[in-house]
Order: structure tokens, then C-alpha cells, then sequence
């Protein structure tokens, strides 16, 4: 069975302490916050499923800086309410911003 | 201030992990605690989770975490002229009031000196006035009594609040050890001499109220013990990269060699109901992907099948990852393996010890190998990509036959179940209160023929990788492990040694690691043989009561003696 898979596009604000913190090292952060966030996510078909992101671009260790990040969810949700649910299950130097990324 | 982005894994040093707990510490009693090995090692330990948690529950204590740092950052603190600091807020260790470190493993003792130095702190426990130095998690604390001011012995849990009481009412040094070393578990080793005299070590206490006899202390219920909820999930990689959920404490099997069965008496088991409860709590405040079953023995729990059915139907939905780490063959065959299918990965571990059945039962372990043949097509089923055996070797009474069997025994396996095998092979080591402490062990160039001989049995097939313990390395184990208390010097001998040199000490198998150590004992004037030999009536380590759990069946047993009946043809392998 096909699940339908609904992307929702964002731009993530790395400072702070999380500028120490690789691209490999946000993959999981990102993917354990949103699991605590309890939000309907969308996996990766096949023998070891994962929590399906993309990154439209990625930044050196130690700097700081934006990313686009892609989620993807199987079903339709508002920006406003991922802003709401994901927010304070990210940790302190992560934020998502609304402004689109240049 | 150190500049991260110029050193190696700066991850490791942040101390930002999810659910980490940051207190001030306005008039708060202060603990830092410490797994004295790198940081990834360090977070993947579950009692210092337990213990972090569990100090943190109070309002008035606030408790920190440090770890060894790598050779870079080691070098920029030095050079800064800085003291080594925990994770939380940064904190010089010198200004905490206590400071405690899990010890259960002994290649990390220099280790653990090393972060006393670094961290602006006398080693002598005689030498530091404030803070004292707590150590746990090892059968034998003699060989580090002149570092320690106060070990516990047992599981923390059963000990936590008195302790905070002591801390609480007490404020000088003195008084708090007075106070921790009369309650059950504590054991403060400058009360107490220890000597050998004819042939026997002899044990006094000097403070009239110190406990005596010692004695473990242990959690009486673990459903009712504490257990962290709140999950410190770091934002990087670490050994052991999953939630440990501990569904037993102990083992009721009666393996000879074993030294966790006594270390852990008696045996427990969490109820799958707060199982479960722990499971959801966790996941719900952690995210955390994959999540794993802890036991000494797994199979052994009451009700396995139906938790982990429960487990299953929790985890399949989420896609979180589960691993068993100690299943039986039989558990195999009869199914409970194939449940696990539709979960994310799985790896299959067992610790079959010996490959040739007859030495298997006197060790006392009970397992039918022709099992795992018949296990062979379940496991080709059950996509699993590579198989974790584990054995030993070095035992008295071990034929020629017996060592070779073990490549055999892999080459058979290969051939039916076609699934990758990673082979760990170690010697036997008398350890300090399992039934066989009393064994004598093996000499080195015994152990050497021994290794060779099993070796060269082993197919050189790319499909099978052994790892097998170096000798030299095993030796210094087993001497670290039964060493009285003057080994203390050695011990602080090879502290300066590595000081003076920029080359860190574990590096094992590196021969210069060794002589190091060996260098040490010659100056300092120490023959380990006869701790080795066994050929004390009683050990240093017998002023703590025999629980229970380690009855010596070295009596009930005929122990043959070590030496190996060899053809000629052997004789030319070492090393």
C-alpha cells in the first residue's frame, strides 16, 4: 500500500551551541524531535525504515547559519501548527523561521 | 576559553543533550559523576544514568557529569593552564564536594587518576582536605584504596538517600566519612589496615563504628527502584545508541567463570507492567529510535514472550528498533527470535563459551550447540546480518581437541547458516568472588600456545571476524582485578609515567602499554604471579562478605591442572 506523503518545506537557524553539531548529528536531532513531537511522520519504504528528510543545503562545523529542510508527513500539516508542536522539542540553538531561505 | 571548532568531536564537550539537567548551585550539595572513559563510551553506561537521574530527583543537589577528554583538548587545557570542568556548567572538578566515578572496569583505573589530576585534585585520598572521592561498580576496591576516600559497594540505589542524609547533616570531610562508613554498602578504606601475614590477609578496622564485615548492598524490589524517565539523549553518536531498558538485574544461572551472577545477587525482574510504563515514558520524552531489553539473561525472564509481544506492538507502529541482547538458542527454535521480524533491524547474539560440549558443563553453562544447527534455517530466515559469538578459553583441564573445536564448530556454522559470524574470543580470568576465583590462572606462555593453537583452526574466510583478546592485555586484567591494596603504588608509579609522556596508556596491544606496567611493578618492587597463582589461603578482596550468589564450587569440582597435553608440532607458535 502506497502512503501519501505531504512535504512541508522550512528554513532552520543553527547558532549558538548547536553550531558544533554536523549535518549527520541534526539528521537525528530533527528526527528524534519530531518524533517527541508526536507529529504523523512519513518513512522511508523498505527493510530499515527512517524518517524521511532532505536538506537543501548544508553548513561547515562551527558555523552558523540557515538550512532549508524538507519534512515529509502522510498527512496535510498547517506550518503553524508544526511551528507549534516542534518549537519546544527542539533544543536551544535550533529554531525554525518563517521567512523563506534565500 | 577553548575554541571548539580546533578540536576533534567537539560534540562531546557542549553538555547540551536533551533532558540535561542544569541546576544553580546556590547552597546546593555538589556531585559530579563520571564514567572515566571518552565520552561516548562513558554515556553509553547505564548506571551512571541511573545515578545522574536519581541525585538530580533532589532539590537540594545538584549533580554534573565529566568524562575524559581527547589528547587535544587535554593538551589546550594544559596549555591554557585550565582545570578540567563538567559538562553541565562548566564547573572546575576541585570546587564539587564529592566527586564519583564507576570503576567497574579496570583499564580505565589510570584513566580515572588522570581525570583527578586534570581536574586540579589531589590523588591521594590522604592528600585532598574537602573533596571526597567516591568509586563503585568493581568486586575488589584494594587496588585503588590509597585514591578513593569512600567506595560503595552494591548498587547505588539502596544507598542514595543515606548518603545525601550524611552530606546533608555533615560538612567536614572527616565527620562524612565517619558517618557514610557506618552504614551498610559504604566502605571507607582509611579505616581499615590491611596486611599479609603468613600467608593470609588480615583486615582491621581503626574507627571502632566502622562497618564490619562488609557487606553488598543491594535494590530489594526494582519495581519500586528508581529508573531515569527523562532520557539524556546526546546529539551524537554513541557506543551503545539506544534506550537500555532493564527488565532484570542478576542471573540465575550458575556459570563458574561468572563474576556478574555474585556481583548482581540476587536475581530480579522488573514486572512487564512497569516495563512498560518505563517504555512509553521514555519514548515519549526522548524520541529516541531504538530502544534495547537489558538482562544478564533475557531468556530468563518469567514472561518474555508476552513482553515482548507488548513491546512489539508499541514499537512496530513507531518503527523503533529493538535488540535482545542475551537470548538462548532455544529461544530460537522455539520461535521467540521470529517475533522480532517486523521490527527495524535485529542482531543476534550468544555466548556459547566453549565449543565442545563436555568442557561447556563443567563450566556449568548450560547450552546444546547441535541447537544452533538446528536454529541454522530460522536464522538464514530471519534477515539478520551477522551472528556475535562469544568465547573463552585458557580454562583448566582444556584439551587440544577442545581449542581446535572452536573452528570447527564456526567452519560448520558458516556452512549452514551462511549469515556473517563476528567471533570474540577472550581467556579465562579468576575473578574476584565468581566460583572460580580460587582457580589458578593460566601462565602467559600457556595462554600464548593456547591463542596460537586456536587460531590457526579458525578458516581464514572473509565472512568470519575474530577478534581475540591480546594476552598481555588479559594478564594485566587479571592483575588489576585481584590486587591488594599496595598495588596502589604501581597503579600511581604508571600515572606518572603516562604523565610525563604524551603517549596515552590505553592503547591496547601495544607492547610498549605493557611494559610500561611491567616497568612499574619492577620498580616498585611487586611479583604479581602469586596473586595470579592463587597461592594465598585467603585474597585481598575477602574482607567483603561472600553474598549468596558466589557459593565456591571449586571444592564440589575436580580443577585439573593447566597444563596442555600438545603434540610436538605445536610447539614452535607463539604469539
Amino acid at each position: 500500500m502506497d502512503v501519501k506523503k505531504y512535504p512541508l518545506k522550512v528554513t532552520l537557524h543553527k547558532f549558538g551551541e548547536m553550531i558544533y553539531f554536523s549535518q549527520l548529528d541534526l539528521v537525528k536531532i530533527l528526527e528524534r524531535a519530531l518524533r517527541r513531537a508526536q507529529l504523523p511522520l512519513y518513512f522511508t519504504q523498505g527493510y530499515s525504515p527512517r524518517v524521511k528528510l532532505s536538506f537543501s543545503n548544508g553548513l561547515k562545523l562551527g558555523v552558523e547559519g540557515r538550512i532549508g529542510v524538507t519534512f515529509y508527513f502522510t498527512e496535510n500539516i498547517l506550518l503553524e501548527s508544526l511551528l507549534e508542536k516542534l518549537a519546544r522539542q527542539l533544543p536551544q540553538g535550533l529554531e525554525i523561521i518563517t521567512e523563506p531561505l534565500e | 576559553m577553548i575554541d571548539y571548532t580546533q578540536i576533534q568531536k567537539p560534540q562531546q564537550y557542549i553538555g547540551n543533550e536533551w533532558n540535561v539537567v542544569k541546576k544553580n548551585h546556590d547552597g546546593k550539595i555538589t556531585v559530579c559523576i563520571s564514567y572515566p572513559d571518552a565520552y561516548a563510551i562513558g554515556m553509553s553506561n547505564l548506571g551512571l544514568r541511573i545515578i545522574y537521574g536519581l541525585l538530580n530527583e533532589a532539590s537540594d543537589v545538584v549533580c554534573e557529569r565529566v568524562f575524559l577528554p581527547g589528547q587535544d583538548f587535554i593538551g589546550e587545557l594544559l596549555a591554557q593552564k585550565n582545570k578540567l570542568f563538567s559538562l553541565e556548567t562548566k564547573t572546575p572538578l576541585d570546587s564539587f564536594e564529592v566527586i564519583g566515578f564507576n570503576l567497574s572496569c579496570e583499564l580505565n583505573f589510570i584513566n580515572f587518576l588522570k581525570i583527578l589530576y586534570l581536574g586540579g585534585l589531589a590523588l591521594k585520598s590522604s592528600e585532598r582536605p574537602n573533596t571526597i572521592v567516591m568509586g563503585g561498580g568493581l568486586a575488589n576496591p584494594e587496588p585503588l584504596a590509597e585514591f578513593v576516600d569512600c567506595f560503595y559497594l552494591g548498587e547505588f540505589e539502596s544507598g542514595a538517600q543515606s548518603f545525601l542524609e550524611v552530606l546533608r547533616k555533615y560538612k567536614d570531610k572527616e565527620s562524612r566519612l565517619k558517618a557514610l562508613s557506618e552504614i551498610e554498602g559504604f566502605y571507607v578504606p582509611r579505616f581499615y589496615v590491611a596486611k599479609l601475614s603468613a600467608d593470609k590477609y588480615c583486615f582491621e578496622r581503626t574507627y571502632h563504628y566502622a562497618s564490619f564485615p562488609l557487606r553488598r548492598a543491594y535494590v530489594k524490589d526494582l519495581n519500586s527502584a528508581y529508573y531515569p524517565r527523562r532520557w539524556l539523549i546526546p546529539h551524537t553518536p554513541i557506543v551503545h545508541d539506544r534506550v537500555q531498558i532493564e527488565i532484570a538485574r542478576g542471573c540465575p544461572n550458575r556459570c563458574t567463570f561468572c563474576q556478574a551472577r555474585s556481583l548482581y545477587y540476587p536475581y530480579r525482574e522488573r514486572k512487564p507492567e512497569i516495563v512498560g510504563q518505563l517504555i512509553k515514558a521514555i519514548y515519549e520524552t526522548s524520541g529516541y529510535e531504538n530502544f534495547s531489553l537489558l538482562s544478564l539473561s533475557a531468556s530468563d525472564y518469567s514472561s518474555i514472550e508476552s513482553l515482548i509481544d507488548e513491546t512489539i506492538g508499541y514499537f512496530s507502529p513507531r518503527k523503533i528498533g529493538l535488540s535482545l541482547p542475551s537470548l538462548h538458542i532455544d529461544d530460537i527454535i522455539g520461535g521467540l527470535y521470529k517475533k522480532l521480524i517486523p521490527l527495524k533491524k535485529t542482531s543476534l547474539t550468544c555466548a556459547l563459551e566453549v565449543a565442545r560440549d563436555d568442557l561447556r558443563s563443567k563450566l556449568n553453562k548450560k547450552i546444546d550447540t547441535s541447537k544452533l544447527f538446528e536454529a541454522a534455517a530460522i536464522l538464514r530466515a530471519l534477515n539478520i546480518r551477522h551472528l556475535k559469538i562469544y568465547f573463552m578459553f585458557g580454562f583448566p583441564g582444556e584439551t587440544e581437541e577442545d581449542l581446535a573445536a572452536i573452528g570447527d564448530f564456526l567452519q560448520k556454522l558458516m556452512h549452514q547458516t551462511k549469515i556473517a559470524l563476528h567471533v570474540s574470543v577472550n581467556a579465562f580470568v579468576p575473578k574476584p568472588f565468581s566460583s572460580w576465583e580460587s582457580v589458578p590462572m593460566a601462565q602467559e606462555s600457556e595462554l600464548i600456545l593456547k591463542r596460537s593453537i586456536i587460531l590457526k583452526h579458525i578458516p581464514a574466510w572473509r565472512s568470519i571476524s575474530v577478534t581475540i583478546s591480546p594476552i598481555k592485555r588479559t594478564l594485566l586484567e587479571a592483575i588489576l582485578c585481584r590486587a591488594p591494596r599496595e598495588f596502589s603504588k604501581v597503579i600511581h608509579n604508571v600515572l606518572l609515567k603516562e604523565l610525563k609522556s604524551s603517549l596515552p596508556v590505553n592503547s591496547p596491544g601495544d607492547s610498549f602499554w605493557w611494559d610500561r606496567w611491567k616497568k612499574a611493578m619492577e620498580e616498585e618492587g611487586f611479583d604479581y604471579r602469586p596473586l595470579l597463582e592463587a597461592s594465598s589461603s585467603n585474597f585481598p578482596w575477602s574482607f567483603i562478605e561472600k553474598g549468596a550468589g558466589s557459593e565456591n564450587t571449586c571444592s564440589k569440582l575436580q580443577i585439573p591442572n593447566h597444563k596442555l597435553q600438545i603434540n610436538s608440532n605445536n610447539q614452535n607458535h607463539n604469539g
